[in-house]
C-alpha cells in the first residue's frame, strides 16, 4: 500500500552567515502518522520547523506540501559565494510563503518557548487562530451580521477548550495559567487553525512522567479525532519512543539517523551523539 | 553654481553635518544600550543653549562653555535617573513614552522660564571672527566644528575600543542581560553614556547656536529629528555609522537650500529616511538584528 | 449580574449622559467652560480612540496622529469654506481656479476628510509598514512632519493659502433638527461606537493578536501585512475626522494648528486612559481636556493672597504641572485609568464587592462622578 505523502522536505540547507544550522535535510512525513524529530540541543530541529513553516527562507532546497511546494530556494546574493552546503545548482526556483499562507495550506505549529497571545483570555488565544477561517469581512464582522458565524466559531472554540481540559479557564488571562496548561493551550490554539499536519515543538518540556505520558495519549488521540499527520520535536525519549513510528536524528545540523524506534535506540551514530547529554 | 560657492556650501554643509553628528552619536549610542530612541535628546540641546545664555551673562566665554557642559551632563543624567531608570524592567513602549514625556516637560519647562519668545544667542566675538582662504571667507566656528568634532569622534572610538568602559559598553549593547550576568555594573554603564551623548549635545549646541542669532524652546525639535534620523541613516547603534550620516544629511540639506528648494530641505530628509530604511532597514553600517523564534 | 441588570445599568448610564449632555446647552450660556470642555473632549475623544485603535490595540507606535488630523482639517476648510468668502481668505495668493466654485456640504467634506486621510495612510503604509516598531515611529513622526510643511508650502498656496491659513470655515451645522451645539457629540458617538464594534470584532482580535506576538499571530494564520494596513486605515480615516471636527470648533486653521506637540497632546490622553482601552480614552479626553482648559487654568494667572505674590504661578506653569502630571502617570501608574479592559458592568460589580470593599467603594464613588461627564 502506497502511502500519500503530506509533508516532504529535499535537501534543505539553511545558513545563517556562515553557520550552518541544517544541512541537507531529507524528511518525510505520510499522512495519519506521528514523527519524531530528536537530537541534541543546537542540532537544528526548531530551524527545520522554521523553515516549514515559512519564518526564514530555506537557503538550497524545497519544502513540498501535499505535493505542492511551499519553499523553494537557492543560494544567491551574497550567499552565493558564501554557500556551504551541497547540492549547489539543483534548484533553480524561489518561492517563499508566508506564515500565515503556510497556516492556510494547513500546517499549524506549537512554539518551545510558548508564544501565546500574553494579556488575552484563553478563549480569546483559540477564538484568534479561527479568524482565518471567519467568512466576513471587515464591514459584515464590524456590523455583526456575522452574528451566527460568531456564534459557531464561539462554540467550536469552546469544544476545543473542553477537549484539553481548559474550559475551566476559559477567561483566565493566558500568562496565568500553569505551565503545563499554557502548553496545552498551545496546542489548543494549533488545532483551531484546522490544520492536517502538525508541528509540535517539545510539547512535554518542563512535564513529569505523568504528565508526560498523558499527553503521549492526548497525541495519539487527537491524531485519530482530527485526521491529523504530526511531527514532533522532544528530548523527554520516553515519550518520542512510545509515540513516533518513525523518528530522525540530527545532530550539528546533519541528519544522522532515521528509522523505527527500535531500530534508533540501537544506532550507534545515535548513541554516540547522545553521550554524555544526560535528558 | 560657480566653483567659489560650491566650495563655501561644502564648507558649511560639513559644519553643519558634523554638528548633527555630534547629536546623532548620543542618539545611536543610547540606543545602542537601552534600544531607546531619546526623544529628550534634542530638547537637552535646545536647554543646553540657554544654559549658555545665562552662563555667558555672568562670566567669560571660557568659564561658560565649562560651566554649560557641566549642567547639560548633569540634565542628561538626572532624565535618565529620573524618568528611564525606573522604567527598566517596563515593555519598550513605555519607556519611549517616558522619553517624549520628558521632551514635553523640557519644551513645557523652557517656555514657562524663559517665554516662547526667541531670545539672542551671546555672541563669542573669538568663535565669529571671519577668516578667508582664498576667495572663500567664513567665520572661525564654522571652520572649526568639523575639526573639533572629528577630534571628538576619534577620543570616543578610543574610548570605546580601547578602555575597560567601551569594552562594558560594547558588552552592554550585545546583550543587556548577559551582560549584567557578566557582572558589568549596567546603570554605570548607561549613565557613562549618557554623560557623553550630553558632553557631544552640549559641544553641538554651543557650535550650532554660535552662528545663529536666537534660541526659543521648540528650537532642539527639529533638529533633533533630524539627527536621529542621521543616526537611522548610518545605521542605529554604530558611531562611525552616525557621523557620516550627519554628514550626508547636512551636505544635503545644504545644497538643497542652496538650489532654492528650503521649503522642502527637510522634507526631503524624511523621504531619504523612508527609502533607505526600504532598502536597508539597518542603515548604512547597522548591524542585522533578528528575532528568535 | 444578569443581563437583564446590565443592560438596565448601560441604559441608564446613556441616559445620564445624554441628560448631562443637553443640560450643558439648556443651563448654560454660550461662553460657558463646561460647553468648551464637552465639545473638546469630544472631539480629542475620537482622536485618541483613532489613535488608541493603532497604538493601543495594534501595538503599531504611530507618531502621526497630528499628520492624519491635519489632512483631514484642511480637507475639509478646503472644500467648505463658502464661495462668497473666498475672495476674501485667500486675498493674499488667489484661489486655484478649479476651487472656485466648489463648496460642499460639511457632512460630506468631513467623511472626504477622513477617506483622503486614510488614502494617505494607505499610500504611506506601504514602505512604513513594513518598519520595525521604533522606525514606524520615526517614519509616521516624519509624515506628520512632512504634511505640515507641505501646507504651509507655497507649492501650495492658491489651495491651503501658506501660513496664512484659511478662516471662515463653517461652524458646526445641525443634524437631526437638533441644535448644532449637539452636531460633535452625535458625529464623535457614531465613529467610536464604529471603532469599538471594529475593536470587538473578529479583526480586532486579529489586531491584539499582532500587539501579543507578531510570529504567533502569523502562524495564526492572521496576514500581517494585511491587518495592519488595515488598522493603520481605519484609525486614519477617524483621526481625518477628528481633525475636520477641529477645524469646525476652531473656524480656523494654520499650520501651526497640528505641531508635533497635538500628537503627544492626544498620546497623553491615550496613556492615561490606558492603551488599548477605548472607554480609557473617553474618560481621559473628557478629564485632559477639563483639566487643560479648566480646572489648571488658575495656574496660569499670577495670585496674589492680600498682597503676598504666590510663587510660580505665571503664564506657561500650567503646562508645566500638566507635563508633570503625565510623567507621573506613565512612571508609576503606567497602566491608566483602564488598563487594557474596557468599560463592563460586571468589573465595576468586582469592583465593588471584591477585596478592600470599603475602601475601594469610596475611592470609585468618587471616580464615578468623573465618568458619568
Amino acid at each position: 500500500m502506497s502511502k500519500e505523502n503530506v509533508l516532504r522536505l529535499s535537501d534543505v540547507t539553511m545558513q545563517f552567515g556562515g553557520v550552518v544550522a541544517l544541512n541537507n535535510l531529507n524528511l518525510e512525513v505520510n499522512k495519519g502518522e506521528i514523527i519524531g524529530l530528536i537530537g541534541p540541543n543546537g542540532a537544528g530541529k526548531t530551524t527545520a520547523f522554521n523553515a516549514i513553516t515559512g519564518v526564514y527562507p530555506p537557503t538550497n532546497g524545497r519544502v513540498e506540501m501535499n505535493g505542492e511546494v511551499i519553499a523553494e530556494n537557492f543560494p544567491k546574493g551574497k550567499m552565493k559565494g558564501m554557500y556551504k552546503g551541497q547540492n549547489e545548482g539543483k534548484y533553480t526556483k524561489s518561492v517563499m510563503l508566508t506564515p500565515d499562507k503556510i497556516t492556510k495550506r494547513g500546517i499549524a505549529r506549537t512554539f518551545q518557548n510558548i508564544r501565546l497571545f500574553k494579556e488575552l483570555s484563553v478563549f480569546e488565544n483559540v477564538l484568534i487562530a479561527k479568524h482565518m477561517h471567519y467568512k466576513a469581512n471587515l464591514a459584515t464582522a464590524t456590523l455583526m451580521i456575522n452574528a451566527k458565524e460568531e456564534k459557531r466559531m464561539r462554540e467550536e472554540t469552546m469544544e476545543l477548550l473542553t477537549l484539553l481540559g481548559l474550559e475551566k479557564n476559559k477567561d483566565d488571562v493566558s500568562t496565568s495559567l500553569p505551565y503545563g496548561k499554557q502548553r496545552h493551550l498551545e496546542i489548543a490554539r494549533a488545532l483551531a487553525t484546522k490544520p492536517t499536519l502538525l508541528l509540535l515543538d517539545e510539547p512535554a518540556a518542563g512535564m513529569n512522567p505523568q504528565e508526560s505520558d498523558d499527553l503521549m495519549h492526548f497525541v495519539s488521540k487527537i491524531r485519530d479525532d482530527f485526521d491529523l499527520s504530526i511531527l514532533t520535536i522532544e528530548h523527554h525519549m520516553q515519550f518520542v519512543m512510545g509515540i513516533s513510528e518513525r523518528i530522525y536524528v540530527l545532530d550539528y545540523g546533519t541528519l544522522i539517523a532515521e528509522g523505527t524506534p527500535s531500530e534508533i535506540q540501537n544506532n550507534p551514530r545515535v548513541i554516540e551523539a547522545y553521550l554524555g547529554v544526560d535528558d | 553654481m560657480d566653483f567659489t560657492s560650491f566650495l563655501s556650501y561644502c564648507l558649511a554643509g560639513i559644519s553643519v553635518g558634523s554638528i548633527y553628528a555630534l547629536i546623532a552619536i548620543g542618539y545611536t549610542m543610547v540606543y545602542g544600550i537601552l534600544r531607546l530612541i531619546n526623544f529628550a535628546h534634542g530638547d537637552v540641546f535646545m536647554m543646553s543653549a540657554y544654559f549658555m545664555i545665562f552662563a555667558m551673562g555672568v562670566m567669560p566665554w571660557y568659564l561658560s562653555m565649562i560651566v554649560v557642559i557641566i549642567a547639560t551632563i548633569v540634565l542628561g543624567v538626572l532624565i535618565e535617573k529620573a524618568a528611564y531608570k525606573p522604567l527598566r524592567t517596563a515593555p519598550r513602549m513605555s519607556i519611549m513614552i517616558s522619553a517624549i514625556g520628558v521632551s514635553y516637560f523640557l519644551q513645557n519647562f523652557a517656555t514657562y522660564l524663559f517665554s516662547a519668545l526667541p531670545k539672542a544667542y551671546p555672541s563669542i566675538p573669538v568663535l565669529n571672527k571671519t577668516i578667508k582662504f582664498g576667495e572663500v571667507s567664513t567665520s572661525l566656528v564654522t571652520f572649526i566644528t568639523p575639526i573639533l568634532t572629528i577630534i571628538a569622534v576619534f577620543i570616543l572610538m578610543f574610548i570605546i575600543k580601547k578602555t575597560k568602559v567601551g569594552m562594558a559598553m560594547r558588552a552592554v549593547s550585545k546583550d543587556f542581560e548577559t551582560a549584567q550576568l557578566m557582572g558589568i555594573k549596567i546603570n554605570d554603564v548607561i549613565s557613562i553614556t549618557f554623560v557623553i551623548g550630553c558632553f557631544l549635545a552640549a559641544l553641538g549646541s554651543i557650535l550650532y547656536f554660535t552662528p545663529r542669532p536666537s534660541v526659543y524652546p521648540l528650537v532642539g525639535s527639529l533638529p533633533g529629528l533630524k539627527c536621529f534620523i542621521a543616526a537611522v541613516f548610518g545605521g542605529i547603534g554604530s558611531i562611525p555609522g552616525a557621523v557620516v550620516g550627519g554628514f550626508l544629511i547636512g551636505l544635503s540639506e545644504t545644497f538643497i537650500k542652496a538650489a532654492g528648494y528650503s521649503e522642502f530641505s527637510d522634507v526631503f530628509t524624511f523621504i531619504i529616511l523612508v527609502i533607505v530604511l526600504m532598502f536597508r532597514p539597518t542603515g548604512l553600517f547597522g548591524e542585522k538584528m533578528s528575532e528568535k523564534v | 449580574m444578569s443581563n437583564k441588570t446590565k443592560n438596565l445599568c448601560s441604559l441608564a448610564l446613556a441616559l445620564v449622559i445624554v441628560g448631562f449632555i443637553a443640560c450643558s446647552y439648556y443651563m448654560t450660556d454660550k461662553t460657558s467652560m463646561i460647553r468648551t470642555v464637552l465639545q473638546l473632549g469630544a472631539i480629542y475623544a475620537l482622536a485618541a480612540c483613532s489613535m488608541n485603535l493603532l497604538n493601543g490595540v495594534t501595538g503599531l507606535f504611530s507618531l502621526g496622529q497630528a499628520g492624519f488630523m491635519a489632512v483631514g482639517a484642511y480637507v475639509f476648510a478646503v472644500f467648505t469654506i463658502p464661495v462668497s468668502k473666498k475672495a476674501g481668505v485667500y486675498y493674499l495668493y488667489g484661489v486655484a481656479d478649479w476651487l472656485k466654485n466648489i463648496e460642499l456640504s460639511p457632512f460630506i467634506a468631513m467623511i472626504l476628510g477622513g477617506l483622503v486621510a486614510a488614502f494617505l495612510a494607505y499610500l504611506i503604509g506601504i514602505p512604513v509598514l513594513r518598519l520595525k516598531s521604533d522606525y514606524f515611529a520615526i517614519a509616521t513622526l516624519g509624515f506628520a512632519e512632512i504634511v505640515r510643511i507641505l501646507v504651509a508650502s507655497s507649492l501650495f498656496n492658491k489651495i491651503t493659502n501658506g501660513s496664512l491659513g484659511l478662516n471662515s470655515i463653517p461652524k458646526f451645522t445641525k443634524v437631526f433638527g437638533l441644535p448644532s451645539y449637539f452636531t460633535p457629540f452625535i458625529v464623535v458617538a457614531i465613529c467610536i461606537t464604529i471603532i469599538m464594534l471594529v475593536v470587538r470584532s473578529t479583526y480586532g482580535r486579529a489586531f491584539k493578536a499582532i500587539r501579543e506576538d507578531e510570529i504567533a499571530a502569523e502562524a495564526m494564520g492572521i496576514n500581517l501585512a494585511k491587518h495592519k494596513r488595515m488598522s493603520f486605515i481605519i484609525s486614519s480615516f477617524f483621526a481625518g475626522v477628528s481633525g475636520a471636527l477641529l477645524v469646525q470648533y476652531l473656524g480656523a486653521t494654520t499650520p501651526t494648528t497640528f505641531p508635533i506637540a497635538m500628537t503627544y497632546n492626544i498620546l497623553l490622553i491615550v496613556v492615561i486612559g490606558g492603551m488599548g482601552s477605548m472607554t480609557g480614552s473617553i474618560i481621559s479626553a473628557f478629564l485632559v481636556t477639563a483639566a487643560k482648559e479648566w480646572w489648571l487654568r488658575f495656574l496660569d494667572v499670577e495670585h496674589y493672597i492680600g498682597g503676598f505674590h504666590i510663587p510660580l504661578m505665571r503664564t506657561g506653569f500650567r503646562m508645566v504641572v500638566f507635563s508633570v502630571i503625565l510623567m507621573i502617570v506613565v512612571l508609576f501608574w503606567r497602566r491608566g485609568i483602564m488598563g487594557n479592559k474596557e468599560f463592563s458592568w460586571d468589573g465595576i460589580y468586582n469592583f465593588f464587592t471584591g477585596k478592600n470593599k470599603k475602601k475601594k467603594a469610596k475611592a470609585e464613588a468618587a471616580e464615578g462622578g468623573a465618568l458619568n461627564e
